[in-house]
């Protein structure tokens, strides 16, 4: 079984809720991204979103593009980051790992090389937020249906009638866009956020979870019934910058976020 | 995989699934605009009163004379607002309208779309912001106060180059969070589909109308058809007529900066390979990680490291070729097109007529080729002076 669908799993028989949090990957270097995936390992993260930096983010918003900046001047790279990835894996960090990057990165690798290489080094699941379910294929057939890698699919509050379809072969689980446009907008969820979620939901074989502008459990507070989790991103890296990158300080805020999550009423 | 959104292996829509409705809808709107006569009689309406179309395809006797064969060049430097880019803007802004939005956005590199964009929705009474790289706005300046006249809001894009490539990233993420009621008008022939299709219809007027206008002074279609390519907007205009008069031998022109030998260029499709960025996969320039590198060329409007999928196929199935002038040769075929026929081209189109004149030497005076003048030089006469002062310029 792959390692996300794994723990999602164990977590729908014990009647909680994930807790999701993105990092930029040697932001600000490679040493600090192991620590800080080993210190929110320990204090209860179910899955993270590790970013591989690149030049044209045009998902992101202006602090997930200054982290990505950033990482590249410092020499960042997807190589560098499968290193990383498995020198993880080789002392023993067990949490599933997702890979958040643009398809481009993954072109000029070669979508066949890849596949095989997150595969060895351990990487659980790929968010690409520029490869929507119709560019799908090429990197499906790569993947090959195995159980270390899987695609994650990416619904917006727009897809109406294209979410059965999106959902119908999806694994591990449904990342829900709250907003329209870039991450990090704090806090505006789209109008129509419960509907939609309720919409995703009710489709959705696998759980559901919920990202952008999430920046404390409250905020998903008025959607919990709808939603298995929640993905904290543009909050959490600008809490590692004012904290000069301080495990303790990320360490508590996903163990306060995730009580709470499990806490909401 | 959506086959029709495909040139060979490139185009595509490389977007997030938030655009992915919205792509949809367009592409349904485009193609019942383009078969309902009471569109296109609107758009060839505007075309001809409001742009002054159609372009005289004139017969440059000087240069023809000296180099030994005949070029006409193609004036799209006199339409309104000084480059063959309101011609896509007139289709962009009709269509828009129809489908009942009522703000646009645009990205622009040397400001002629962006000039365009907003003259279109000044006529068309639509609100107007344009994404524009801080550097740009820069070397540039003339063509920003000129938006601003026009009641077009000039954002300021400060992250990664400074430049298009940027632009387009600001564009696409605004476009990503409001796309509910704004319509985003592309200006090259680059994005994903139906965007390059759609350039290429609004543009393809250029070419129609030289080839009517060839056959009519010479009885038969030209050699050689040449035009600068950036993102490709004016080239695949030019070019779309051709295409299928297999004699016709089509070339595209891009920008190699200090030369592509130096790393200092914008030729993506000579030096690039293949990949995605700005909703499409084609040619780009990349470096050894797969980040997009950034275009060196003394021309912003070709100073983009990417290249429209259509082309990228017919470079691949050899239909067209691509090659590539430097900063130096463009700046001298400038000055003398300036000195033999009267005529300042923008730096873009000076491109295309270095390579004519090379060109030219392999060819007789019983041939012909037609090049197309893609803009006038009003906007760059900065930079000319100051390339001319071996100040360099600034880029």
């Amino acid at each position: 079984m792959n390692r996300i669908e794994e723990k999602l799993q164990a977590l729908k028989k014990d009647n909680k809720k994930a807790f999701i949090t993105y990092i930029t990957a040697g932001f600000p270097d490679y040493n600090k991204t192991k620590e800080l995936i080993e210190a929110q390992e320990k204090a209860g993260v179910d899955i993270i979103e590790l970013g591989i930096p690149f030049s044209d983010p045009v998902a992101d918003g202006p602090v997930i593009q200054q982290a990505s900046y950033e990482a590249i001047l410092g020499g960042a790279n997807l190589a560098k980051t499968f290193d990383c990835m498995k020198e993880m894996r080789e002392a023993n960090v067990q949490v599933p790992i997702v890979f958040m990057m643009y398809y481009n990165t993954v072109l000029h690798y070669g979508v066949e090389a890849f596949a095989a290489k997150c595969k060895e080094c351990g990487v659980d699941g790929l968010i690409i937020p520029d490869l929507p379910f119709e560019e799908q294929e090429e990197l499906q057939k790569a993947l090959n249906g195995a159980d270390e890698t899987i695609l994650i699919e990416l619904v917006s509050p727009v897809s109406k009638d294209r979410v059965p379809k999106l959902l119908e072969n999806a694994r591990g689980f449904v990342y829900c866009v709250s907003a329209m446009g870039v991450t990090g907008q704090g806090g505006e969820f789209h109008k129509q956020v419960k509907e939609y979620l309720a919409s995703v939901k009710k489709v959705s074989k696998i759980p559901v979870m919920m990202g952008f502008g999430i920046r404390t459990a409250k905020d998903v507070a008025p959607m919990k019934d709808l939603i298995d989790g929640a993905i904290v991103g543009t909050h959490f890296i600008e809490l590692m910058r004012e904290s000069n990158f301080d495990a303790k300080t990320a360490s508590e805020y996903v163990s306060t976020f995730k009580k709470e999550l499990n806490e909401l009423d | 995989m959506n086959s029709k959104a495909y040139y060979g292996q490139y185009g595509g829509q490389y977007v997030a699934e938030s655009l992915m409705n919205t792509l949809e809808e367009l592409d349904q709107a485009f193609e019942e605009a383009i078969h309902d006569p009471e569109f296109m009689k609107q758009y060839h309406y505007y075309l001809k009163q409001y742009v002054g179309r159609e372009t005289p395809l004139y017969y440059a006797e000087r240069l023809s004379e000296k180099y030994g064969t005949k070029i006409y060049l193609k004036r799209e430097d006199l339409n309104h607002t000084g480059a063959h880019k309101i011609n896509n803007v007139i289709g962009q802004i009709l269509l828009a309208k129809r489908m009942g939005k009522t703000k646009v956005i645009a990205e622009t590199g040397a400001g002629q779309h962006g000039v365009a964009t907003a003259t279109g929705a000044a006529l068309f009474n639509m609100e107007c912001t344009v994404y524009m790289g801080k550097e740009d706005i820069e070397r540039q300046k003339l063509n920003v106060m000129r938006m601003e006249m026009l009641g077009a809001k000039v954002v300021s894009v400060e992250s990664g180059s400074n430049t298009l490539k940027d632009a387009t990233n600001e564009a696409i993420r605004t476009w990503a969070k409001t796309a509910e009621d704004t319509f985003y008008i592309i200006g090259s022939a680059v994005g994903p589909y139906p965007y390059p299709k759609m350039v290429k219809e609004f543009q393809s007027v250029i070419s129609k109308e030289a080839r009517k206008q060839h056959m009519e002074v010479e009885g038969r279609n030209p050699d050689v058809v040449m035009a600068c390519v950036g993102g490709g907007s004016n080239s695949i205009g030019m070019f779309a007529d051709f295409i299928d008069q297999k004699e016709v031998e089509l070339i595209g022109v891009e920008a190699a900066g200090l030369g592509v030998e130096t790393g200092k260029h914008a030729s993506a499709m000579a030096m690039g390979e293949p990949g995605v960025l700005h909703g499409m996969r084609s040619y780009l320039l990349q470096n050894e990680d797969g980040n997009i590198q950034l275009a060196h060329s003394i021309s912003a409007g070709l100073d983009y490291p990417g290249v429209g999928p259509e082309h990228a196929y017919l470079k691949d199935t050899g239909r067209a070729k691509y090659v590539s002038i430097t900063d130096v040769e463009a700046m001298d075929a400038l000055m003398e097109l300036c000195k033999l026929e009267g005529i300042i081209p923008a730096i873009e189109s000076a491109h295309a007529v270095a390579y004519a004149f090379k060109k030219a030497k392999e060819m007789t005076m019983d041939q012909s080729m037609i090049v197309c003048l893609s803009g006038r030089g009003d906007k760059d006469v900065n930079t000319i002076a100051s390339y001319l002062a071996g100040e360099g310029y600034l880029n």
